[in-house]
C-alpha cells in the first residue's frame, strides 16, 4: 500500500485540530467565566473515558460499514449484572469478569444472529437495544432494592482515580491499535468496509470478521461497564443509556467516516470522545438555557463534523 | 417472468395482517378478552394504523436511499409544538392547525435536507445534529412548557375513526401518486437503485433529496398533530429523547417490503402498519407490561428478518420435505 | 488551504461567540442546581422562581445541570459545578444522594436537597457534615399522605369505582410508589371490614406489595373497586390505548394519578364525566383544565416552596449555617397545597405564578436568610407552608 497523500491525511489532522480549537475555546471561556479549568480537565477525563472505551471498540464494527445502536444498553446490562455479581461475592475481580463476560456474550449473540441468519447488524442491534433495555428493568425488579442496584461507594473508591482509568483506556487502545493496524484483521475489516464485494471475492470471511469485531467491541463495552460502576456505583434503568448516541457522535467527531472503510482509525474514537467532553464543559460554563444550549451544541457539532470531514465530500450525495 | 393471478396476489398481500389477526384473536379467546371490545379499541387501532403508516413512509422514503433519519421524532414534536401554540393563540380549528403542522414540518424537513446537501455530511450524522437542534428549538419556543390544548374540544375532537381513516387514505394515495406516478417518483426510484448512473444520466439528485426530506417532514407533521389531538398536549424532550418513534417503523417497513412483492409497496407498508396496529391493540387489551412489549416487538422483528433473509433456504427445505413426503 | 480557511472561520466563529460570554462579576455567588426533570410544569415553575425571581433579588447565578438520568450524570454535573466555582449545590435529583453529598463535601461546597428528604439512615450519616445544609420537602410519609388524602376525598363523597395512573411506579420510583400506596391505603381503610389490597391491609404491607413487582393490579378492595390501572411513561400507541380504555371503563367515577394526570389523560377525560385528580403544579395550563372541569383535584407543590432551602443555603454560604442544638443539618417536611375547586385554584395560582410577588418574597426570606436564625425559628417558618399561613405571613 502506498503512502497516504496529504489530502488523505487531512481528516485525521482536521479532527485533532478540531479538538485543539475546542481546548483553546475551553481555556478562553474558562478564563472569562473565572472557572477552575484544572479541575475541568480531570472532569473531562472522567466524563469521556467510558465513551472513549466503548467507541474505540466500536470502531471495528463501524469499519465494516456496520452500525450498532445497542452499545449503551449492552453497557448498562453488563454494569447491572457486574454490580449484582459484586454484591453477591464481594469481589472486584468477579465484578470485572462479569462485566466483560456479559458484554462478550451480548456481542456474541448480536454477531451470531447477524452472521448465522444473514441479518443486517443495525436492525439486529435495534431489536437487541429493546430487549436489553427491558432486561435492565427486569434485573432491577429481581434485585428487589427499589429503583437502583448499588455497590458500596467506598468499595470501588480506590479505583476511581484518573491514572487507573487512563491506564485501562491506554491498554485497550494499544490492544485495538495492535489488532487494527498490525494484524490482517484490521486490514480485512477496512477492505470489507471499503468494498464488500471485492473483499468477498478476495476470499475474506465477512461473517468471521463480524464476530471478531463484535467481540473486540464487547471487551470495550465490558471495560466501560466496569468503569461506569467505579465512577458512579448506583445504577438504574437508564445507566449508560446515552452511550449509544455518544459513541456515534464521538466517532464522527473524531473524523472517521460512518461508512467505515480504509479511512477508519482507532484514534478517531478517543479524539472524538474528548472533543465531546470539552464541548460539554464549554456548554456548562456558558450556562445557557436547556433549549438554546442544545441548539448551540447541535450547531457546533455539525460545524465541527463539517470541517473534520472536509476532504471526504464527493460529487454524489453522501449515503 | 412468472405472473401471479390478481386474486393470489391479493391473498398473499393480506396473508400477514390476517395471520396476525387470527393469532391475536386466538390468544384473546384464550384469555377471555375481546380484541375489538368497544369504540375505544377501534379508535386505538385506526390511530395506530395512521401513526405507524405515516411514520414508516417518512422513515422509508429516505432510508431506501441510504439516508438514515434520527430526527423524525423531533420534527413531529417541533411541528406539533408550533402548530399547537398558534392554535392556542389564534383560536383556529383542527384542520388549519393540521395544515400548519404539515407546512412547518415540511419546512423543517427541507431545512434538514438543505443542511445535508450543502454540507455533504453523512445523512445519519446530519439527522443526529438536526434532532438535537429541533428538540432545542421546541424547548426554547415554549420555554420548556410544551403545549396544552386539553380544553380545546374542537382539536381533541379531531381524534375520530373517520378522521384517522381519512388521513391515512389521503397519505397513502398521495405517496403512491408522488412516488409511483410522477417524474419525481421515477427519479427517486432511479436514484435508489443506482445513484451514480442516475446522476450521470442527468437526474437532479439534490432536488430529489430535498423533496424527499420535505415529504418525510410533512408526514411527521401529520403524526405530530395526531398525537397532539389525541392527548391534548405536547410534551418536550431533550438529549435525543424524541428518537424512539423511529424504531416503531422498522417492522412495518420490512413487512411492507415483503408484501410489496405482490402489490404496491406503499400499500404493503400500510398493511404492515395494520399488522403492527393489531399488535398494539393486543398489548393494550391484554394489559401487557411495557418490558414484555419491548421484548415481544424485538423478537417479532428478528424472527421476521430471519425469515426474510433466509427465505430461499427455508422455502427450499420446506419444499424438499414436501416432495420427499409425496 | 481550503481546510485552513474553514478552521480559521470556525476559530473566528468561536471567538465571536466567546466575546458574547458575560464576564463574572466580583462577589457573584454561583449555585449549581441538579435536575432530573427539566420539562415538567412543576420543574419549570421551580426553575422560573429561582432564575427569574431569586437570582435577580439576591444577585446570585444559578447554573442548571442537563436533565439527568442516572447517578453518573449527577456526578458529572457536580464536577461541572466545581469547575464553574459554584459555592453550593441544590439538588432536585435523587439517583444517589449520598454520593452527591460526599462529592460536594470533598470539594468543600455546600449541598442541600430541595423538594425531598434523606432517609433516616442517610440523615444520621450526613447530618453533622459541615457542608450538608439539609433537606426541605415532602418526605415519603408526606407523599403517602398526599395519595391517601386524594383517594379519601372521593371515597368520602361516596364514590366507589376508581382508576389509577401510577406514573413511574413500574420503574420503582419511591415518590410515586408512596403516593400510590397512600391511595390504596385509603381504599383499604375505608373499604369496610376485611378490605385489603392483595392481602395487604396496612401501609407497610401495601408498600411492600408494590415494591415486590413494580405493579398495581386492578381489584376489589372491600366495598370499593380499583377498576383499572395504567403505569409507566411508554408514550406508544398501546399505552395511549390503555389510558383511553381506563377512562372508558364502565362505571368508573374518578381517576387518581400520582402525577402528570392532565398531560397524559387530559385529552381522554374531556367530556367523559370522569373526575381527574393529580399531583402537579399551579400553572396556567392546569388552571385552564380546572376551570373547564377536566381537572377536579390537585395537590401541588407551589413554586416558591424551594425558597426556604435557598435561604438556608445562603446562610451557609455566608458562614451562618442553621443547625440544631447538636449541630445537625436541617431535615424539614413540607407538604402540598390542595385545590378542589376552580376558585381555590385561581387563588393559589395567582400567588404562585407571580414573579414580582411570589409566595415567598425576598422580604420574607430575608428574615431567615440572616445571622442568628435558630433551627426552631426556621423550622416553624417552613412548617407554615399552607396557603393561608403564607398569605398571613405576607401580610
Amino acid at each position: 500500500m502506498g503512502k497516504q497523500t496529504i489530502r488523505e491525511r487531512i481528516p485525521a489532522f482536521a479532527s485533532i485540530l478540531g479538538l485543539l480549537v475546542l481546548i483553546a475555546a475551553y481555556y478562553i471561556v474558562g478564563a472569562i467565566r473565572d472557572a477552575n479549568v484544572a479541575y475541568g480537565l480531570k472532569a473531562v477525563v472522567n466524563q469521556s473515558v467510558v465513551v472513549a472505551l466503548v467507541a474505540t471498540g466500536a470502531v471495528f464494527i463501524y469499519t465494516l460499514g456496520s452500525f450498532d445502536i445497542s452499545l449503551g444498553a449492552a453497557t448498562g446490562v453488563s454494569a447491572l449484572l457486574g454490580a449484582m455479581a459484586y454484591n453477591a461475592t464481594g469481589s472486584l475481580a468477579v465484578m470485572f469478569l462479569v462485566c466483560v463476560g456479559v458484554a462478550v456474550a451480548i456481542g456474541f449473540i448480536n454477531s451470531s444472529l447477524a452472521s448465522v441468519f444473514n441479518l443486517p447488524i443495525f436492525v439486529t442491534t435495534v431489536a437487541m437495544m429493546s430487549v436489553l433495555s427491558a432486561f435492565m428493568l427486569i434485573l432491577i425488579g429481581w434485585n428487589g432494592a427499589g429503583d437502583t442496584i448499588k455497590v458500596k461507594a467506598r468499595d470501588v473508591r480506590p479505583l476511581d482515580n484518573i491514572p487507573f482509568k487512563v491506564a485501562i483506556l491506554a491498554a485497550y487502545i494499544a490492544l485495538c491499535w495492535f489488532v487494527f493496524t498490525l494484524l490482517p484483521t484490521g486490514r480485512e475489516a477496512k477492505f470489507i468496509g471499503g468494498n464488500p464485494v471485492c473483499a468477498r471475492l478476495s476470499g475474506i470471511n465477512e461473517k468471521k470478521l463480524a464476530v471478531i469485531a463484535s467481540l473486540i467491541s464487547a471487551v470495550g463495552i465490558g471495560l466501560g461497564a466496569f468503569l461506569t460502576i467505579v465512577y458512579a456505583p448506583t445504577l438504574n434503568k437508564d445507566t449508560a443509556s446515552s452511550i449509544g448516541m455518544d459513541v456515534i457522535i464521538a466517532i464522527v467527531f473524531g473524523g472517521m467516516p460512518v461508512s467505515g472503510g480504509p479511512r477508519s482509525r482507532i484514534l478517531s474514537a478517543v479524539v472524538g470522545a474528548f472533543s465531546m467532553g470539552f464541548l460539554s464543559q464549554i456548554m456548562s460554563m456558558l450556562n445557557l438555557g436547556s433549549g438554546y444550549g442544545q441548539m448551540i451544541k447541535a450547531a457546533i457539532f455539525l460545524l465541527v463534523v463539517f470541517i473534520a470531514l472536509g476532504s471526504q465530500r464527493g460529487k454524489l450525495l453522501t449515503r | 417472468m412468472k405472473k401471479r393471478p390478481l386474486l393470489k396476489k391479493l391473498l398473499l398481500s393480506l396473508l400477514i395482517p390476517c395471520a396476525v389477526l387470527l393469532v391475536l384473536e386466538a390468544i384473546a379467546l384464550g384469555k377471555g378478552v375481546r380484541l375489538f371490545a368497544n369504540a375505544d379499541s377501534w379508535k386505538l387501532f385506526f390511530r395506530a394504523v395512521a401513526n405507524v403508516t405515516l411514520t414508516t413512509f417518512a422513515l422509508s422514503i429516505n432510508l431506501d436511499s441510504g439516508r438514515f433519519d434520527f430526527s423524525l421524532g423531533a420534527v413531529s414534536m417541533l411541528s406539533a409544538t408550533v402548530a399547537g401554540t398558534l392554535a392556542q393563540q389564534w383560536g383556529i380549528g383542527p384542520w388549519p392547525t393540521l395544515a400548519i403542522a404539515v407546512a412547518v414540518a415540511a419546512l423543517l424537513g427541507l431545512i434538514h435536507g438543505g443542511v445535508y446537501v450543502l454540507t455533504r455530511i453523512p445523512p445519519i450524522i446530519v439527522s443526529l445534529g438536526m434532532a438535537l437542534f429541533y428538540e432545542g428549538c421546541a424547548f426554547a419556543f415554549t420555554g420548556g412548557k410544551g403545549v396544552s390544548l386539553v380544553t380545546r374540544t374542537d382539536i381533541i375532537g379531531f381524534s375520530t375513526i373517520g378522521n384517522y381513516i381519512l388521513v391515512t387514505a389521503v397519505a397513502v394515495a398521495l405517496i403512491v401518486l408522488l412516488f409511483d406516478f410522477t417524474r419525481f417518483g421515477a427519479n427517486y426510484r432511479a436514484l435508489v437503485s443506482g445513484q451514480k448512473i442516475a446522476v450521470e444520466t442527468g437526474i437532479h439528485e439534490v432536488g430529489n433529496a430535498l423533496g424527499c426530506y420535505a415529504v418525510s417532514g410533512a408526514l411527521m407533521g401529520v403524526v405530530g398533530f395526531i398525537s397532539l389531538a389525541n392527548t391534548g398536549s405536547q410534551q418536550m424532550a431533550l438529549n435525543f429523547g424524541s428518537i424512539g418513534i423511529m424504531f416503531t417503523a422498522f417492522l412495518p417497513m420490512f413487512i411492507g417490503g415483503w408484501i410489496g412483492r405482490y402489490i404496491n409497496k406503499r400499500v404493503g407498508i400500510m398493511l404492515g402498519a395494520v399488522s403492527m396496529a393489531l399488535i398494539s391493540l393486543a398489548f393494550a387489551r391484554f394489559d401487557t407490561a411495557s418490558s414484555v412489549q419491548s421484548i415481544v416487538s424485538a423478537l417479532l422483528l428478528v424472527l421476521f428478518l430471519i425469515y426474510l433473509n433466509n427465505e430461499f433456504a427455508i422455502l427450499s427445505k420446506f419444499r424438499g420435505k414436501k416432495e420427499a413426503e409425496s | 488551504m481550503k481546510n485552513l480557511k474553514r478552521f480559521l472561520s470556525l476559530a473566528l466563529c468561536l471567538m465571536l461567540a466567546l466575546a458574547c460570554v458575560p464576564a463574572m462579576a466580583d462577589g457573584h455567588v454561583k449555585i449549581g442546581v441538579l435536575v432530573s426533570d427539566a420539562t415538567s410544569s412543576e420543574a419549570l415553575a421551580f426553575r422560573a422562581y429561582y432564575t427569574e425571581y431569586i437570582a435577580k433579588a439576591y444577585g446570585v447565578e444559578f447554573i442548571y445541570s442537563d436533565e439527568l438520568t442516572d447517578a453518573a450524570g449527577e456526578k458529572s454535573a457536580i464536577d461541572n459545578f466545581i469547575v464553574n466555582n459554584c459555592k453550593a449545590v441544590i439538588s432536585f435529583s435523587s439517583f444517589d444522594r449520598p454520593s452527591q453529598i460526599d462529592q460536594c463535601d470533598a470539594a468543600g461546597i455546600y449541598y442541600a436537597v430541595a423538594t425531598g428528604t434523606l432517609s433516616d439512615e442517610q440523615y444520621n450519616e450526613y447530618k453533622d457534615y459541615e457542608t450538608y445544609v439539609g433537606a426541605i420537602g415532602p418526605s415519603n410519609q408526606i407523599e403517602f399522605q398526599a395519595g391517601y388524602d386524594m383517594a379519601a376525598y372521593y371515597i368520602d363523597q361516596g364514590m366507589t369505582k376508581f382508576g389509577m395512573f401510577g406514573g413511574a411506579v413500574p420503574y420503582y420510583n419511591d415518590m410515586h410508589i408512596y403516593r400510590a400506596a397512600g391511595m390504596l391505603a385509603a381504599m383499604v381503610e375505608k373499604g369496610g371490614e376485611g378490605a385489603n389490597y392483595k392481602g395487604a391491609d396496612n401501609a407497610g404491607a401495601i408498600i411492600g406489595q408494590i415494591y415486590a413487582d413494580g405493579s398495581i393490579e386492578p381489584c376489589t378492595i372491600g366495598s370499593l373497586e380499583l377498576a383499572a390501572y395504567v403505569g409507566g411513561y411508554d408514550f406508544n400507541d398501546a399505552w395511549f390505548g390503555k389510558l383511553a380504555q381506563m377512562v372508558g371503563t364502565e362505571g368508573i367515577q374518578a381517576i387518581l394519578t400520582v402525577g402528570s394526570g392532565v398531560d397524559v389523560l387530559g385529552g381522554f377525560i374531556s367530556g367523559s364525566g370522569v373526575k381527574l385528580a393529580t399531583v402537579d403544579s399551579f400553572t396556567p395550563a392546569m388552571k385552564e383544565a380546572m376551570d373547564n372541569g377536566i381537572l377536579d383535584y390537585m395537590a401541588g407543590k407551589f413554586a416558591a416552596s424551594i425558597g426556604p432551602i435557598f435561604a438556608a443555603m445562603l446562610n451557609a454560604v455566608n458562614g451562618q449555617p442553621i443547625r440544631d442544638g447538636e449541630g445537625n443539618a436541617l431535615a424539614l417536611g413540607q407538604g402540598y397545597w390542595v385545590a378542589t375547586s376552580a376558585e381555590q385554584f385561581a387563588e393559589y395560582s395567582a400567588v404562585d405564578s407571580s414573579m414580582t410577588d411570589p409566595a415567598y418574597t425576598k422580604e420574607i426570606l430575608d428574615q431567615y436568610a440572616a445571622a442568628g436564625v435558630s433551627y426552631d425559628d426556621f423550622a416553624e417558618f417552613v412548617s407554615k407552608y399552607s396557603f393561608d399561613e403564607i398569605v398571613a405571613l405576607k401580610k
